[in-house]
Parts: C-alpha cells; sequence; structure tokens
C-alpha cells in the first residue's frame, strides 16, 4: 500500500475507540455475557486499532527503512533529500512532506473555522514518531484492556465500597460500573491516539484536554470516596494551570504566525486556487534543515511601532499588497536590528532580534502544558493523588501514555525551541527528577512509589530533550513505557491479591504469586538499567544511558563548564542510584521477607491469566524493546526503534547549537555516539551508570533484604528528612497557602461585593427614591400641587370679590374703562409689531 | 420575492402572537390544550425557520457567495411614512443563526413548561408574547422598530418572573425591569439623538443608497434631495431609522461628529451591556434567574442576554465606529472584568442556579471581549483577520452559551422540581440515583466549562487567541479565567452528583428522569457535541461573510478616518469621500 493510505489507516485506528465509547455509551448496561459485559468491544476496538497501527507501521517501513541512511551518524545533519512520498492527495486537502524535516506526511481532515487567512483545521502530521507512539499506545492499552477485564472483574456484580461508609454506619453498596469502565478506557484510547496524530498544535490542544478529562473520570472512578473525587479535581485544575500557559504559548505562536500546523500544507481555497500554507516548522527554520530563524510575524508583532510608521509613511490610497510589500521590505532590516539593550544574541549568533522573545515565550507557554500534563515541578502535585483511580489506569493513563505526552509534546515541539527553552526545560526536569526520587523512598503506598518514579523518569525525559537528546528522550519514553506499565500492572496484581496498597502489609508474596514477582523483577532491572556493559541490557540500560550520555557530553562541552551544566549531570547520575535504591526498596518489601500480615497473606493468590499473560507481555517488551538486531543482516541490521526514531529528528538537532546569550552551547546528539568519544564519554558513562544502579540495589538489598541496617534506625537517624520527604516538600501545604486560599477568600470577596456593595447600592437607592417618593408626596402634593390649587382657587375668589367694585352700574365708568382698554390694546400690538416687523 | 420574504418573516415573528390569541380563546380548565398548542406554536415556528433560512423554499440561506456578506431575505414597507419608521427586516449572517438559536430554544423551554402547574394559560399567552418579541428583535432592521419588539420582550418577561416565580419573585421582578427600563431609556435618547442627526440627502451617501433598502419613496426623496443640494439648494434633512443607512452615515460621512458617535456609543453600549449584562451592571441576571421558572431561566440565560451581544454588534459598532474605536480598551476590560469576576462569584455561591447565573456573567464577558478587540490598526497593517476571529468567536459564544446555559437551566430545573431546593451541600450522589441524568449534567457542565469537543469551547478559544494581538495582558488574563471556569464546574459536580449518598431533604423524590426531560436534556446536549467538533458546518460558515465584510469596512474606515494619527479625522473623511467618488468613476466609465 502507498504512504497515503497512512492518514486513513491511522484516523480510522483513532475513531475505532471512539465508535467503541458511543457504542457503550448506548447500548452498554444492556450487553449481556456474550458481549464480556461490554469489556469484549473496548477490547476489539483498541486490538484492531493495533492492528491498524501495525499495518501502519509496515507500510512505513516498505517506504521508509529505517538506519542506511547516510546522515545517520553525520556529524552535521543535512536535510536528506527527502524521499519521495507520492501526492496522497484527498478530498481534504494534499500531503507532501516539510522540506525542513525528515519524511512527513501533512494534510487536513476538515476545517474548524476560516478567518480570513487564519485557518483551524483538523489534521494529521505522520512520520516515524507518530507510527512509533501509534503502536506503542495500542499495544500497551491492549494488554491493558486484557488485564482489565480481570482486574475489574469484581464490578460486574453489585460492589460494596469499604471505604465508603455512609451515615447510618453501613458499607455503601452500589451497581458494579463495570461497562462504563471500559467506556472510559474507550474515550481515553480515542483521546490519546488523537493526540498523537494530530497535525496542528491547536488539534493537539483539543485532545490534550480530552484525554485530561478521560483522567479526570477514570481517577474519580470510584465516585462514591471523596478522596477520589479531590484527586481528580485536582489532577484536572493542576493540568488547567498548565494548559493556561500553553494557551499562552499558543496565542504567541498564532498572533505571530498565522498557522498552528505542524507540517507544509496545500489546500484549496474557496475560489479553487491552490494555496501553499508553511507550517509552524518551516516558517521558525526557513532553511530546510537550518537555524531557527525568528519569524516574519514575530518580528512584525514586535516591532509594531515600527509598521505603524511604514504604514503612516504610504499614500492612502495604497491598497493592502502594496502595504505589505512595503512591510516584508523591512522585516529582515527590523529582524537584525536588535533590541535596546545590547548584543546579547540569539541563534545564528546575530544580536537578539526582534521577536525573539515571542519565540521564547511561545516555547516557554507550549513547554508549562507538558510540565502540567506530564507531572514535572512544579506542578507535579497531582499525579500521586492520581492513584486513587484502579491500577489499570494508572498503567495507561498516568504513566505509559498520557503523562508521557508532555514529553512526545516537547519532542514533537523541539525544532521551535530556544536555547533559552531549552535550559529551563532542562532544569524543570533535572529538579523534577530529584526531587520525586528522594520522595519515592519513603512512600509505603505502593502505588505511590511508583507514581513518584514515573515523575522521575519523566524527568530524565524533559532533562533528555533540554540538554538537546533528542532520541535519547524520546527513546526512554517508549523504554519507560513498556516497563512503567508491566510494573504498575504488577503492582496491581499483587494488590488484587492482598486489598492493600500498603507494603507495610506485604512482604513474602513471592512464593503466593511467583508470575507476578518475578515480572515485577523484571521491569525493576530494567528501570535500574541493568546490563553487562558494552553486551546486552535490559530496555531501560539503552535509554538511560543515551540521556547519561548527553547530559555528559554537555556538561563536557568547552562552553558549559558551569555549575548548571554539571548539576544537570550529577543529579541524573545520583537519581539513578536512588532509582534503583527504591525500586528494590519496593521489590523486598513486597515479596521478600516474612509475610508482616498474615491474614491478608493466607488469602493471597496468584491473578488468573487474563492478568498474567499481558504482565508477561509487556515483561518481553521491557527486556528487549530497545535492542538492535546484530550487525551483518544487510538493512535488516538497521531495524531498531532508535534508528526509527532517527528518522523523525527534528532537522538541525545534529548541530550545535551555541547560544551566546546564555554562553552555552548544545552539543549535536550524535557526538557522544562518535567513535573517537567512545573512550572519553560512553565508558565512563556506562561504568559509572552501572555502578550507580548497582549500588543502590546493594543498598535496598542491605537494607530491606538482609536486614544488616535497621530502616528504623535509618528513620530516626535522619527524622528532620525523613519527614520532609514524607510530607512530599510540602508541596500541597505550600499551595494551599498560596493559592487555593487566596483564591477562596477573593472569591467570597466578590460574592459579597455584588451583595453588599452593588446590590445594596441599588437597593439603596430604591430605598431613597421610596423615600423621596414620599416625602415629595407629603411636601409637593400635600403643600406645594393641594395648596397652590387651593390657593389660586382662594385667590381667584377673593380677586373676583374684589372685582365686584367694579361692577359699579354707572355707564360713565364703564366708557372710561373701554378707553383705556383699547387704547392699552393700541399700544400693546404696535409695540409688537414694532419688535417683529420693526425692522 | 419581496412580498414573499415579508410573509415568511411576519409569519415567523408574528406567528407566536397569533397562537397567543388563540390560546386565550381555550378554556381555562383546559389547561394540557394551553400546553399543547404553545408547544405546537413554537415547533411550528422552528420548522419555519428552518424552511426559511435552510431549505430551498425560502432562499436557502445564501453563504457562499459575495451576497452573502450582505442583508437577505429583506423587505421594507412604511409603517409611519411621517417619521419614515418602516416596517423593515431581514437577516444576514449575524441574525440568521440567533433566530434559529431562539426558535429551538423556544421549543425546548415550551417542552420544559409542564412543569408550570398555576395560571398555565396565562403563562403560555405570555411566554408566546416573548417569543413574538425576541424574534423581532433579532431581525427587525428599522431602528423604531427594534426598539418597539425590545420593550414587547420586556413586559412578558416581567410577569413570567413576577408572577411565576420563586419567594422573592416581585424583588426579582422589579429589579429585572427597572434595570432594562434604565438600559432602553438611555437607548431611546441614543436613537432620537442618532435620528435627529442623520440626513439621508447628503450627498455623500449616494453610493451606498442601494445597500440600504430603503422604501421606495423615500429613496426616491433622498435622491432628490441629494440632487437638489448639488445643485445648491437648501434642502430640508431627511432623517431615518433604517439601521443599515445609519450605519453607511456613520461610516461614509460626517452627519454624525465624533463627539455625537462616541455618546451615541456609550449611552447605546450601556444599555446593551446591561441586557448582556456585564460588570457591574449585572447584579439583576443572578436575582432573576433565582426566582425565574425554570423555562423562563432558559429562554433568559440563552436568548434575552444575546440580545445585548446582537445590540452591539449590530448597532453599536457599525454605526458608531467613532466610539468603538476610542472605547475599545474600555469594552475589552469590561469584557476581562466580568469574565475574572463572574468565576470567582461563582466560585462562592451556595446556590445552584445562583452558580449557574453567575457563571452566565462570566460567559458573556467573552462576548464583550471578542467584540471589543479592536486590532486592525496601523501596527498590524490592518489586518482584520485577528479581530474577524475575535468577532467570530464572540458569535460562536452567544450561540454555544445559548446551547450550553439553556441546558444548564434546565437541568437545575429538574432537580429542583424533585427536591424543592437548590442548596449546593445539600445535594451529592445523584449519579447513583439518576444515572441518565447525570451523564447529560455531566456532558453539559462540561461544555460550560471549555472543554474541547464541545460547544464552549470553541467560542472561548477563538475570542481567548484573537486577543493577543491586541493587548498581551488581556490575553493573559483572559486565558487564565479557564482555571476559576474548571474550579467552580468540578467543585460544583463533585457536590452535586458525586459522592456516597443524598444529603439533602426529599431524597425519595430523586426519580429518574422522564423521557420529556430526557429528551430536551439529550437535544441540547447533542447540539452542544455537535456544534463543539464542527463548529464551521454549523455556525461559523453562515456567520463569516458577514461579520468579514461588516470588519473589513470598519478597519478601512479605521484606516482612513482614525489612522494615522497626524492627520485629522475631518481630513480622513473627506478622502474616504474622494475615494469613494473614484471608485464612482471608474464604476461609470465603462
Amino acid at each position: 500500500m502507498e504512504p497515503s493510505a497512512l492518514p486513513w489507516l491511522l484516523g480510522l485506528a483513532t475513531l475505532l475507540p471512539l465508535a467503541s465509547f458511543f457504542f457503550l455509551l448506548l447500548f452498554g448496561p444492556r450487553l449481556g455475557k456474550a458481549w464480556g459485559d461490554g469489556a469484549y468491544v473496548a477490547t476489539g476496538a483498541i486490538a484492531a486499532a493495533g492492528v491498524l497501527s501495525a499495518i501502519s507501521l509496515l507500510i512505513w517501513l516498505g517506504h521508509h527503512f529505517p538506519g542506511g541512511e547516510p546522515e545517520a551518524h553525520a556529524a552535521q545533519a543535512v536535510s536528506a533529500p527527502a524521499p519521495h512520498t507520492g501526492a496522497a492527495d484527498a478530498a481534504v486537502g494534499s500531503d507532501g512532506h516539510a522540506a525542513a524535516s525528515g519524511p512527513s506526511y501533512a494534510g487536513d481532515y476538515y476545517l474548524l473555522g476560516q478567518f480570513g487567512k487564519l485557518r483551524l483545521s483538523i489534521g494529521y502530521y505522520i512520520d516515524s514518531l507518530t507510527i512509533c507512539m501509534f503502536c506503542l499506545v495500542t499495544v500497551i492499552a491492549t494488554c491493558i484492556h486484557f488485564y482489565a477485564m480481570g482486574y475489574m472483574h469484581d464490578e460486574q456484580r453489585e460492589v460494596t465500597d469499604r471505604e465508603v461508609t455512609l451515615r447510618d454506619g453501613t458499607y455503601l453498596t452500589r451497581r458494579g460500573r463495570y461497562v462504563r469502565f471500559f467506556q472510559y478506557l474507550s474515550l481515553f484510547s480515542f483521546s490519546m491516539l488523537g493526540l498523537v496524530l494530530a497535525g496542528n498544535i491547536f488539534m493537539v490542544f483539543v485532545f490534550w484536554e480530552l484525554v485530561g478529562i478521560c483522567s479526570y473520570f477514570l481517577i474519580g472512578f470510584y465516585i462514591e470516596r471523596p478522596s477520589a473525587c479531590c484527586a481528580a479535581n485536582k489532577a484536572f485544575i493542576v493540568n488547567r494551570v498548565g494548559d493556561v500557559g500553553m494557551i499562552v504559548g499558543l496565542m504567541a505562536l498564532w498572533g505571530g504566525l498565522g498557522t498552528f500546523a505542524f507540517g507544509d500544507l496545500t489546500h484549496i481555497d474557496a475560489d479553487g486556487a491552490r494555496r501553499h500554507e508553511p507550517g509552524i516548522f518551516s516558517l521558525v527554520r526557513p532553511v530546510p534543515g537550518g537555524p531557527l530563524r525568528v519569524p516574519d510575524g514575530m518580528v512584525r508583532l514586535s516591532a509594531h511601532r515600527e509598521v505603524a510608521q511604514v504604514v503612516d509613511g504610504l499614500d492612502r490610497q495604497a491598497d493592502q499588497a502594496e502595504i505589505e510589500r512595503a512591510i516584508a521590505a523591512r522585516v529582515p532590516q527590523w529582524r537584525d536590528g536588535g533590541q535596546e539593550g545590547g548584543p546579547d544574541g540569539g541563534p545564528g549568533g546575530g544580536p537578539s532580534p526582534r521577536g525573539y522573545a515571542l519565540l521564547v515565550v511561545a516555547g516557554i507557554g507550549i513547554f508549562c502544558g507538558c510540565v502540567g500534563k506530564s507531572a514535572q515541578f512544579p506542578l507535579h502535585v497531582w499525579l500521586p493523588d492520581a492513584m486513587e483511580g484502579p491500577t489499570p489506569v494508572s498503567a495507561l493513563v498516568h504513566s505509559a501514555t498520557m503523562v508521557a505526552a508532555g514529553v512526545y509534546l516537547v519532542g514533537r515541539f523541539f525544532p521551535v525551541f530556544t536555547p533559552e527553552v531549552l535550559l529551563v526545560i532542562a532544569l524543570v526536569g533535572c529538579l523534577t527528577l530529584f526531587m520525586a526520587a528522594t520522595i519515592a523512598i519513603t512512600a509505603t503506598d505502593i502505588k505511590r512509589v511508583l507514581a513518584y518514579s514515573t515523575v522521575s523518569q519523566l524527568g530524565y525525559m524533559m532533562l533528555a530533550l533540554g540538554v538537546g537528546g533528542w532520541v535519547a528522550g524520546l527513546l526512554h519514553l517508549i523504554t519507560h513505557a513498556f516497563f512503567k506499565s508491566l510494573l504498575f500492572l504488577c503492582s496491581g496484581s499483587v494488590i488484587h491479591a492482598v486489598h492493600t496498597n500498603d507494603m507495610r502489609l506485604m512482604g513474602g508474596l513471592r512464593k503466593k504469586m511467583p508470575i507476578t514477582a518475578y515480572t515485577m523483577l523484571i521491569g525493576c532491572l530494567a528501570i535500574a538499567g541493568i546490563s553487562v556493559p558494552f553486551v546486552i541490557g535490559l530496555s531501560g540500560y539503552y535509554s538511560k544511558d543515551r540521556v547519561l550520555e548527553q547530559a555528559y557530553s554537555f556538561m563536557m562541552h568547552a562552553d558549559n563548564r558551569n555549575f548548571l551544566a554539571s548539576l544537570l549531570f550529577y543529579t541524573a547520575a545520583g537519581g539513578a542510584m536512588i532509582t534503583a535504591f527504591y525500586m528494590f526498596r519496593m521489590w523486598y518489601l513486597t515479596f521478600v521477607g516474612e509475610p508482616r500480615d498474615a491474614d491478608r497473606y493466607a488469602h493471597a493468590h496468584e491473578s488468573p491469566r487474563v492478568m498474567t499473560v499481558p504482565l508477561m507481555i509487556l515483561a518481553v517488551f521491557a527486556v528487549a524493546v530497545a535492542w538492535s538486531p546484530p550487525g551483518g543482516l544487510g538493512r535488516w541490521s538497521g531495524l531498531s526503534v532508535v534508528n526509527l526514531l532517527e528518522q523523525s529528528r527534528p532537522p538541525h538537532t545534529l548541530a550545535d547549537v551555541a547560544s551566546p546569550g546564555l554562553g552555552m552551547t548544545w552539543p549535536n546528539e550524535h557526538f557522544a555516539h562518535e567513535p573517537s568519544q567512545h573512550a572519553t564519554i560512553v565508558v565512563p558513562v556506562t561504568w559509572l551508570a552501572t555502578l550507580t544502579a548497582w549500588a543502590g540495589i546493594a543498598l535496598a538489598t542491605v537494607i530491606y533484604a538482609l536486614g544488616y541496617i535497621q530502616a528504623d534506625e535509618v528513620r530516626r537517624y535522619f527524622s528532620r528528612t525523613h519527614r520532609f520527604l514524607l510530607n512530599k516538600w510540602w508541596f500541597d501545604e505550600l499551595y494551599a497557602l498560596a493559592f487555593i486560599r487566596p483564591v477562596q477568600a477573593v472569591a467570597r470577596l466578590s460574592a459579597a461585593l455584588d451583595r453588599r456593595l452593588l446590590d445594596g447600592l441599588i437597593d439603596g437607592v430604591a430605598r431613597w427614591t421610596n423615600r423621596l417618593a414620599k416625602v415629595w408626596d407629603r411636601v409637593a402634593d400635600s403643600l406645594i400641587v393641594d395648596g397652590s390649587l387651593v390657593g389660586f382657587a382662594t385667590s381667584i375668589y377673593r380677586f373676583g370679590v374684589r372685582l365686584q367694585r367694579v361692577q359699579t352700574g354707572r355707564l360713565r365708568d364703564y366708557v372710561v374703562y373701554v378707553a383705556a382698554g383699547a387704547l392699552a390694546i393700541f399700544v400693546a400690538i404696535s409695540f409688537f409689531r414694532g419688535f417683529y416687523w420693526g425692522g | 420575492m419581496v412580498t414573499t420574504y415579508l410573509v415568511l418573516l411576519s409569519a415567523i415573528v408574528f406567528l407566536p402572537a397569533v397562537a397567543a390569541v388563540l390560546v386565550l380563546c381555550v378554556p381555562k380548565e383546559n389547561v394540557e390544550a394551553s400546553r399543547r398548542l404553545t408547544f405546537g406554536a413554537t415547533v411550528v415556528v422552528l420548522a419555519l425557520t428552518i424552511l426559511t433560512f435552510l431549505t430551498p423554499l425560502g432562499g436557502p440561506f445564501d453563504y457562499q457567495t459575495e451576497a452573502a456578506a450582505g442583508m437577505q431575505y429583506v423587505f421594507s414597507v412604511p409603517w409611519i411614512p411621517s417619521f419614515h419608521i418602516a416596517y423593515f427586516m431581514g437577516a444576514d449572517g449575524i441574525s440568521m443563526p440567533l433566530v434559529m438559536l431562539t426558535a429551538v430554544i423556544c421549543v425546548l423551554a415550551a417542552g420544559a413548561s409542564w412543569s408550570v402547574t398555576t395560571h398555565v394559560k396565562a403563562y403560555c399567552v405570555l411566554f408566546l408574547l416573548l417569543e413574538t418579541g425576541m424574534l423581532g428583535v433579532f431581525l427587525a432592521l428599522d431602528f423604531f422598530l427594534f426598539y418597539v419588539f425590545w420593550e414587547v420582550v420586556l413586559l412578558p418577561m416581567y410577569f413570567l418572573i413576577g408572577v411565576w416565580g420563586g419567594p422573592r419573585r416581585e424583588y426579582a421582578a422589579i429589579k429585572f425591569f427597572l434595570y432594562t427600563l434604565a438600559g432602553s431609556v438611555l437607548m431611546l435618547i441614543a436613537i432620537l439623538m442618532l435620528y435627529f442627526a442623520s440626513d439621508l440627502t447628503d450627498p455623500a451617501l449616494r453610493p451606498f443608497l442601494g445597500k440600504c433598502y430603503l422604501p421606495e419613496a423615500v429613496q426616491a426623496q433622498a435622491e432628490a434631495g441629494m440632487t437638489a443640494r448639488a445643485a445648491g439648494q437648501t434642502v430640508a434633512p431627511l432623517h431615518t431609522f433604517n439601521l443599515l443607512a445609519l450605519a453607511q452615515i456613520g461610516q461614509q460621512t460626517q452627519q454624525l461628529g465624533e463627539n455625537l458617535q462616541w455618546w451615541a456609543f456609550l449611552l447605546l453600549f450601556i444599555g446593551f451591556v446591561i441586557k448582556l449584562p456585564s460588570v457591574p451592571v449585572h447584579t439583576w441576571l443572578p436575582d432573576a434567574h433565582v426566582e425565574a421558572p425554570t423555562p423562563i431561566s432558559m429562554i433568559l440565560a440563552a436568548i434575552l442576554l444575546k440580545m445585548g451581544g446582537y445590540g452591539i454588534l449590530r448597532i453599536c459598532y457599525p454605526i458608531c465606529p467613532h466610539g468603538g474605536y476610542d472605547l475599545a480598551l474600555f469594552v475589552c476590560v469590561l469584557g476581562v472584568v466580568s469574565m475574572v469576576y463572574g468565576a470567582f462569584a461563582a466560585l462562592a455561591q451556595k446556590d445552584f442556579k445562583r452558580l449557574v447565573a453567575y457563571s452566565s456573567v462570566s460567559h458573556m464577558g467573552y462576548v464583550v471581549l471578542g467584540l471589543g478587540v479592536w486590532s486592525a490598526t496601523a501596527g498590524t497593517a490592518f489586518n482584520t483577520d485577528y479581530w474577524n476571529m475575535g468577532v467570530q468567536g464572540a458569535m460562536f459564544q452567544m450561540i454555544g452559551h445559548g446551547i450550553s446555559s439553556a441546558g444548564m437551566f434546565f437541568l437545575v430545573g429538574v432537580v429542583y422540581d424533585r427536591v424543592h431546593h437548590r442548596e449546593l451541600d445539600a445535594f451529592g450522589g445523584l449519579f447513583g440515583r439518576m444515572p441518565v441524568y447525570t451523564a447529560l449534567s455531566i456532558g453539559i457542565f462540561f461544555a460550560s466549562l471549555g472543554l474541547p469537543g464541545l460547544c464552549g469551547f470553541i467560542g472561548e478559544i477563538l475570542v481567548v487567541l484573537s486577543v493577543w494581538n491586541y493587548s498581551y495582558a488581556l490575553a493573559v488574563i483572559s486565558a487564565t479565567v479557564m482555571i476559576l471556569t474548571a474550579a467552580y464546574i468540578l467543585w460544583m459536580i463533585q457536590r452535586v452528583y458525586l459522592g456516597g449518598e443524598y444529603k439533602g431533604p426529599h431524597g425519595d423524590a430523586l426519580t429518574p428522569t422522564t423521557l420529556r426531560e430526557n429528551a430536551i436534556g439529550g437535544v441540547l446536549f447533542a447540539l452542544t457535541i455537535l456544534f463543539g467538533v464542527f463548529p464551521n458546518t454549523f455556525l461559523l460558515r453562515y456567520v463569516d461573510k458577514t461579520v468579514t465584510r461588516q470588519v473589513n469596512d470598519l478597519a478601512q474606515w479605521t484606516r482612513l478616518v482614525k489612522e494615522p494619527a497626524q492627520q485629522a479625522s475631518v481630513d480622513g473623511q473627506a478622502a474616504l469621500e474622494a475615494r469613494v467618488n473614484v471608485d464612482l468613476a471608474k464604476a461609470q466609465t465603462p
């Protein structure tokens, strides 16, 4: 099949779970055993989506086989002559590939709105990263759907929830919500696939919010538990905080570029003309594969005063095209003109150009969204609480896919990030990985250990991307998705057996549930990155080593001999040790030693096949996903995830990027892997990583398996630190104090303002009007109106009485009156005549 | 054709009034007949609007050709000739969607009116009169006629709140009435100002007379006046109430001076913004909503508020561009303040309906903001695209909020009918008791929250994105409102629907929703999805041409009259007239 089928295949793969969602929404409760109470529908939909993704992968391999491409290990990436992709022309638009990046297909499905030249649409952007993510999401989701059939089977009957006590003292009994669970899973799968497929950042945002709301539903699945509801609200609202940053980023992009599309698009206007619309990637890197340049739109936005001057200077009869030409002619000058404040540099070595700040705002803004979704410091607080959801959800949504979406987006948006933004990303990742790892040491809830471990690992990915390790970060995303979903499902299996999350009530379980125990051990080894150095290792070895190598080569670069760069590397290396320590602490506490709760131990049992088979499948992936075939197989030797990802590498990330403004340089990612650097970078880093991992494991073994050191004593010795960690660095308390209470206070204030001030004002006016009316009634009506009427009548009467005296009855008097009256009238008329017409 | 439109639009507007007369003939005891007749009338009106606007029978509404930017379905017949008042109606991309919204919401509100059980006959009559008024407001193109319909809406609403409302209904009704009346009085002053300042015999208007759809006699009179003035004679001014003509006068001539436009804009704006409502003149809304019966709350939120937004878009900006340009920052700030303030106030409410009412204040702030962003200036090289997007976003927000707010008030009403209280803290656990109702509620409340895929999102995001090029600060503040919105909606959902058990009185009455209730909620929910997923197909393509034309005209006006700043505006106006003459000459040469 031609690649032109890809948008339709992947589109269909996205829509299948949506169809399943609506089907279950409408008919779910009526489906019987034959439909697996609805579970078969959802599982079938996601499995079919998985098949479609696999077909897409094959099509992709058929046309763009990874490896072998000459630029793969070149020191300086020059945009490869983009392979012919064939015009996948559909009614919706046309597919092409951005000249500025590797093979990719971009196009629109349909239009959301058009405002002059601005278009908002639902589209797709497909490259090897998209395909990888599709396969990853569908494989893990399918495993988890199967697993959930076993894990959630209690929900098929009436459920008594022992965590909810009603007012009358009984436990809550409710109908099971088995169908609803699968319905949410389907909606989530749709949203996640849509996010990955998205052809523009606006569509990413749309699906970003949709996965957020699915996460909300799934965290709050046990709606009767107040803790679950609060955790769900917290997750959504904290994510919204990040999303506001993302919207600000969107605004900066939209205001500056007028497009949200990643790749270049060609579409047909209403008047039938084909219009070529460059995407974001081409706009920020106009030279294919070249360095970042501030796009024209941002320059103009930033130089709006100068634009106004140009427009003012033109003849008023000038039409729009003329204005545009005049401005376009000045744009390069404005861009290079720099801002007041000195010759601090931008990319490309020139002085910081106009609009560069907007580019930074856009980058930071988009990254804010990623901070929320990927639970990075300082918005990490929601993820541990999100463990209130059922465990399959924690595995799928809160470790493998949704929370990795932030990392995915950073990877997708990589070409737009300036060095300043990359530094922020690296620092945030570094801080997060350390903080979360330390908290994980003291957690006693098995899922919370894994949650903090997830936060920490996501920090690794961010760190990797921030120091320029594009493949390192995304590879770690993929390997982490497998081993972390495995770990979560294993923990779910344990929880299923002992009905508690608390590791203090477990112990010795490996005898009762060996499959769970040993698959989980594989997961722990994978996340620790255990290997036979330079020979073979579990998947985590490959990805974590790459992260460390990139951080190391960042530190070793001649421009970066500063505290920050060292901090990034040493934190990451130290974090690797903590990771190994807390993972094995968890494993030992759960599976080794004497059972600490005999009752629970007695009832524990291995999970049914429907749950253990997914564990084994995921364990295989956790071991092998990062392997590459041995050399000597011809082109098949190139078939590895790393090489597949390399195809999507944003151009120019294989160049050293210097940032004069920061005085730092981002080394090209392949630098660390060059044969010449093998001894200076790869060897020390690999040994360091291996040693730290083993050191962590050894420490955990000494304390928790062998008991040479008593954990209680250590805790007492470091009681202050312990309390600090146990309370999760006091973040929740801090936020309550700094944000939640002030917001509530302002809310109460504004409500009171409404009642007291505004309504008080209105009511006061009404009251005073009323009073005034009463006074007026007394004064004006009785005194003035009535008074004057009566007075008038009285005076008329008096006047009449007086007038009686004129009636003398004597003719003489009357003649005098007539004469005087006539004279008076005559005088008056002549006076007014003179007044009017006299002139 | 003109007579066809006369019949069609008059039928749409006055059919409810005719039905009201019929309801009067129904015996008072036959409550069911009155309700059915009312419901039937609203359905027929909806059918008529669909026939008129969406099927070939009435046109259909043109949204593709260039003519789509102008008025369609226009007719104009003299009504009170001595004051040049015409019975003048028409629809374009701005009014058509609002007419459709009115027709749809009235059907649903009439369906929800079965919960009204006292004085049903009188209720039905007033309900139908209300519908006539609302449809008339959106279709009238004569300022006087507009004002008449505007006032026609006021009285039935007053009685509907005051008679069928809750315990504090009289207070609420009087508050509503006085607030709105204050706005109407200001509007009336502005109308008279504009009327007496306008003069159709201005020769500068000649090229634009054709767009104004004057009645023939007036057209002839105007042309004669122009000829006479051109010949140097003094001609008595020919005043007009024609909204289209006033817009041309405001933009193309110097009759309405800067000062007059500024004041007229302000008066009209205050009048409309009271209706909208915007902080600080919004306090009638929570009271009116809390006291009004459910279907009236639906209409109030879904349609009456939109009359304010419609007025600003149709009247304030085109007729008084000077005011609009000078006060742009004021309007935008007012919008943002409403958004923030409404959201904060909603967060603190303890009454379910008051919370929804304050959410309306917050959401209508987006409308004000979207209409206000006058971002086509010299600094942006008069690029109208972002402003256009803001105005279309405001239009979408009006329709989207119309759907979601009607749904929210309906849902509150459903549960109020059962348990007779609205204390947010005395709910809980409805999820288990009323599953379908809860599903519909969560869907519709999420539309209000601005969840993508539902109608609330598109309006908000279009407005917010368009503000960036006007002001960074306002844009960022308006984006942060999203957090507050999520907070109050989610917290409300938690308190009402989630949790283990119902905590309030009358728990036994929490029966699952009836078919009628499900149908109304279901239609609204379906509409939120359709508008949210296909905004272009269902709304924006109809709006696009009209709004684009209006915004482009105003940008052109800005360029020639208001900017560049160093040249006096009168000079610019002269340039504009000169340019028009050049165009005319060009047009006449071949």
